[in-house]
C-alpha cells in the first residue's frame, strides 16, 4: 500500500476474563487474528485463577462477531466492550 | 491406577468401546494399559491421518464420540488434517496424544512438537495435562465438551511421565444440568403464517443434534418446500415430494430458483456457507429469515436474521410443528410451483441407456442409488464423484451420507468408511471415491484386510484431478496445470495385493452387474470404474458469483459452438 494512503479502522476497547491455563493468551490472540482484528495494545493481570486482559483492537469487521467467537472459548469467563468504538487513522 | 489406566476408565464410564490409533514412544503407557483392557477395541490403522478420519467416520455414522490416539511429534502432526476435518464439520471427537516427559518439554527432545500451540485453531478445546491427578476431571470435561452444544474435537496432550504417575483423585461425575430452554417462538410462528413462499433450508446441524425425527415431522407437517446443504442431504427424506435437493454451487436449478424466489427462509442447523449461498449479496434477495442454530456465533454472522432462535432443536421444532398442526400454512400455489421446478430443474436427465457407451459418473451414481439397500452408508471422498453422489444418490437419512463438507479433505472416504463399518458391523458401507482421493489414504486397504471388513470400494477413475481440470477448463481458459494422473497404478491389481478382490468395468451395460457383484460378495471388494476424462459436474456456479448465474451443460455447449463458429 502507498505510504501516503491512510486506512481508517474503527478501534475497540475490550475486556476479557479467562481461566489461567496453558496457552490461554495464545488461544485468545489467535481468535482475534483469524477473525480479522489487529491488537494495538494489550494489558494482562493475573487475578487468582483468572487472567484479566484488556485489548485495544482495530478492525473493520463487526466487533460483535469477534465478541461471540471469544465467548465460545471454553475458558473465557466474560467478554465486555468497554466503551463506544473510536475511529483511529493510521498510515497503511 | 496410573494416568493411562484412568483414561481407559473414562472410556468405560462413557461407553466408549472403539478407538482408532497408532502407537509410538510417548504414548506407550496407554498402549500398555490397553493390553489388559477387555472392553475397548483398539483399531490399528496404517497412518495417523487414517486414525483421525476413521474416528470421524465412526462418529458421523453412529452419533457417538469418535476417539483417536497417537504418539508425540509426527504422530500428533499426522492427526492434524483429520482433526481439522472434524472441527470444520462439528464432529464430536476425543484426541489423545502422548507428549515427551514433562522435564523435556521445551528442550527440542526427540519427537517433541508443540501440539497444544499448533492445534489451537482446529479444536473446540485442548488440554496439556501437567499432573496425573487432573486426568479424571479433564477426561470428564473433555467428553462432555466434545458432545455438548455445537460438537467438535477436544484434544488432550499427556506427557509420558504423567501417563505413568499414580492418580489419587477421582472424577467429578456431577452431571451439569442443561441451562438450555426453548426460546419464545411467537414471532417465528407469525412469520411462518404470514409467508406466502416459505422455504425450509437445513444443514448438518439437524443430525448433529440428533433431531432427525422432529425435523422430519416438521417438514411433513408444514409441507414447506425444502432445500438442503451438502451436510444436510437426507434430512428431508427421499420420498418427500417437496424436497428440492441440494442448493448452491453444484445444487439443483430447482433448489437455487426456490431460494431466489422465496419470501421467507427458515434456516435450521446451517451456517450459510459460501458454497451454499454463492455471492451473499444476491442470496435469497426477497426473503426474511429465521435462523435456528446451536451456536450463537453463527447467528447474524454472515447475514442478519429477522429472528434468531438458539436452544434445544427438538423443542423448537416440536413447538413449530404443534403451531402448524393447529393452523396449516396456506402455501399451495408455492408448493405447486416448486414441484414444477423439481420436475424440470432436477437431475433426472442423467440416465444413459446406450449399452455400449462409456460410463458417466451421474448415470453410475443413479444406478448405485437404485440397487444399494436403503440403509447403505456412502462415504465419499472429495471431487467430482462427491458432487455426483450429492446430486444423484437419493438418501433417506443424513447419517447415511458421510462427506467432508467444510474442509474438503481428499482421502477422507476410505478411512471414514472403515470407521462407519466399525460403527455397525452388519451395515452395507460403500466408499465412493475418485482416483486422486483414493491414493491419498490407500494404505488403509491393509486395515480393511486386517479386520476383514466387508466394505465396498468404488473408484470412479478419470485419470485426472477432475474437479480441478473442470475449473481450469471453465474459468482458466482451459489451461490445464498439474492435473494428469494417467500414470495411476492398476487399481485392480493393487486391491488384490491387499487380498481384496476387484473388478473392472467401463461400459454402461456393465454397471448393474458390477454393482450387484460387489454388493453380493461376502467380504471387501473393489469396483474400478473407468469414466471419461472430459466429463464435468453440471450445473456449476462460478466461485464468487450469485447462484442465479448457474452454468449448465447446454449453455456450455452453446458457448463452445459459438466460439467454434467465430
Amino acid at each position: 500500500m502507498n505510504a501516503q494512503s491512510k486506512q481508517t479502522q474503527p478501534s475497540y476497547n475490550l475486556n476479557c476474563r479467562m481461566a489461567f491455563e496453558p496457552a490461554a493468551l495464545e488461544r485468545l490472540c489467535q481468535v482475534v487474528r483469524i477473525r480479522g482484528f489487529r491488537i494495538a495494545n494489550m494489558a494482562v493481570d493475573s487475578v487468582g485463577e483468572h487472567l484479566d486482559i484488556n485489548l485495544i483492537l482495530e478492525g473493520s469487521r463487526p466487533i460483535a462477531m469477534l465478541q461471540s467467537q471469544l465467548e465460545k472459548l471454553h475458558t473465557v469467563v466474560e467478554v465486555a466492550l468497554a466503551e463506544a468504538p473510536l475511529v483511529r487513522s493510521r498510515v497503511g | 491406577m496410573n494416568g493411562a489406566q484412568h483414561i481407559l476408565d473414562a472410556f468405560h464410564r462413557h461407553s466408549i468401546d472403539t478407538v482408532f490409533g497408532y502407537p509410538g514412544g510417548c504414548i506407550m503407557p496407554l498402549y500398555d494399559a490397553l493390553v489388559d483392557d477387555v472392553v475397548v477395541e483398539h483399531v490399528l490403522c496404517r497412518h495417523e491421518q487414517g486414525c483421525a478420519l476413521a474416528a470421524d467416520g465412526y462418529a458421523r455414522a453412529s452419533g457417538k464420540t469418535g476417539v483417536c490416539i497417537a504418539t508425540s511429534g509426527p504422530g500428533a502432526t499426522n492427526l492434524i488434517t483429520g482433526v481439522a476435518n472434524a472441527h470444520r464439520d462439528s464432529i464430536p471427537m476425543l484426541v489423545i496424544t502422548g507428549q515427551v516427559p514433562s522435564g523435556l518439554i521445551g528442550t527440542d527432545a526427540f519427537q517433541e512438537t508443540d501440539v497444544l500451540g499448533m492445534t489451537l485453531g482446529i479444536v473446540k478445546h485442548s488440554y496439556l495435562v501437567t499432573d496425573a491427578d487432573e486426568i479424571p476431571d479433564v477426561m470428564e470435561e473433555a467428553i462432555q465438551l466434545a458432545n455438548s452444544g455445537r460438537p467438535g474435537p477436544v484434544w488432550i496432550d499427556v506427557p509420558k511421565d504423567v501417563l505413568l504417575q499414580q492418580v489419587t483423585a477421582s472424577a467429578d461425575q456431577t452431571t451439569r444440568p442443561s441451562a438450555a430452554h426453548c426460546p419464545d417462538l411467537t414471532q417465528a410462528i407469525q412469520m411462518l403464517r404470514d409467508a406466502r413462499r416459505p422455504l425450509l433450508y437445513s444443514g448438518g446441524g439437524v443430525s448433529l443434534a440428533h433431531c432427525e425425527q422432529p425435523f422430519r415431522r416438521f417438514a411433513t407437517t408444514s409441507a414447506m418446500p425444502a432445500v438442503v446443504t451438502l451436510k444436510g442431504i437426507g434430512n428431508a427424506g427421499k420420498h418427500n415430494p417437496d424436497n428440492l435437493g441440494m442448493l448452491g454451487m453444484h445444487g439443483s436449478l430447482a433448489a437455487n430458483r426456490a431460494v431466489d424466489e422465496c419470501d421467507l427462509l427458515l434456516v435450521v442447523g446451517a451456517r450459510l456457507d459460501d458454497r451454499a449461498t454463492g455471492k451473499l449479496d444476491e442470496f435469497a434477495p426477497n426473503a426474511r429469515m429465521i435462523h435456528i442454530d446451536a451456536d450463537s456465533a453463527e447467528l447474524n454472522k454472515l447475514r442478519p436474521a429477522d429472528v434468531c432462535l438458539r436452544g434445544p432443536l427438538d423443542q423448537i421444532l416440536e413447538g413449530l410443528t404443534r403451531a402448524i398442526e393447529s393452523h396449516p400454512l396456506a402455501i399451495d400455489d408455492w408448493r405447486k410451483q416448486c414441484r414444477q421446478w423439481r420436475t424440470t430443474g432436477g437431475f433426472s436427465a442423467a440416465d444413459n441407456e446406450e449399452p455400449l457407451s462409456a460410463i458417466t459418473g451421474p448415470a453410475f451414481t443413479r444406478q448405485l442409488s437404485r440397487i444399494a439397500p436403503d440403509d447403505a452408508v456412502i462415504a465419499c471422498d472429495v471431487g467430482q464423484h462427491q458432487m455426483w453422489v450429492a446430486q444423484h444418490y437419493e438418501f433417506d437419512h443424513p447419517r447415511h451420507h458421510l462427506t467432508s463438507g467444510g474442509l474438503g479433505t481428499m482421502g477422507f472416504g476410505l478411512p471414514a468408511a472403515i470407521g462407519a463399518q466399525f460403527a455397525n458391523r452388519n451395515s452395507t458401507v460403500i466408499n465412493v471415491t475418485g482416483d486422486g482421493s483414493f491414493m491419498m489414504n490407500a494404505q488403509e486397504l491393509a486395515t480393511i484386510r486386517r479386520y476383514r471388513l466387508p466394505l465396498k470400494i468404488i473408484v470412479l477413475d478419470n485419470q485426472c484431478l477432475g474437479m480441478v481440470r473442470q475449473q481450469q477448463e471453465l474459468f482458466y481458459d482451459n489451461r490445464e496445470s498439474q492435473i494428469d494422473l494417467d500414470d495411476n497404478p492398476d487399481f485392480v491389481a493393487m486391491a488384490r495385493a491387499f487380498d481384496i478382490p476387484a473388478l473392472h468395468i467401463e461400459r454402461t451395460d456393465q454397471i448393474r452387474r458390477g454393482i450387484e457383484t460387489i454388493l453380493a460378495f461376502d467380504g471387501p471388494m473393489l469396483l474400478h470404474v473407468a469414466i471419461a476424462r472430459e466429463e464435468n459436474v453440471w450445473p456449476i456456479v462460478k466461485p464468487g458469483s450469485g447462484n442465479r448465474e448457474m452454468i449448465d451443460e447446454s449453455q456450455q455447449t452453446t458457448r463452445k459452438t459459438r466460439e467454434q463458429v467465430a
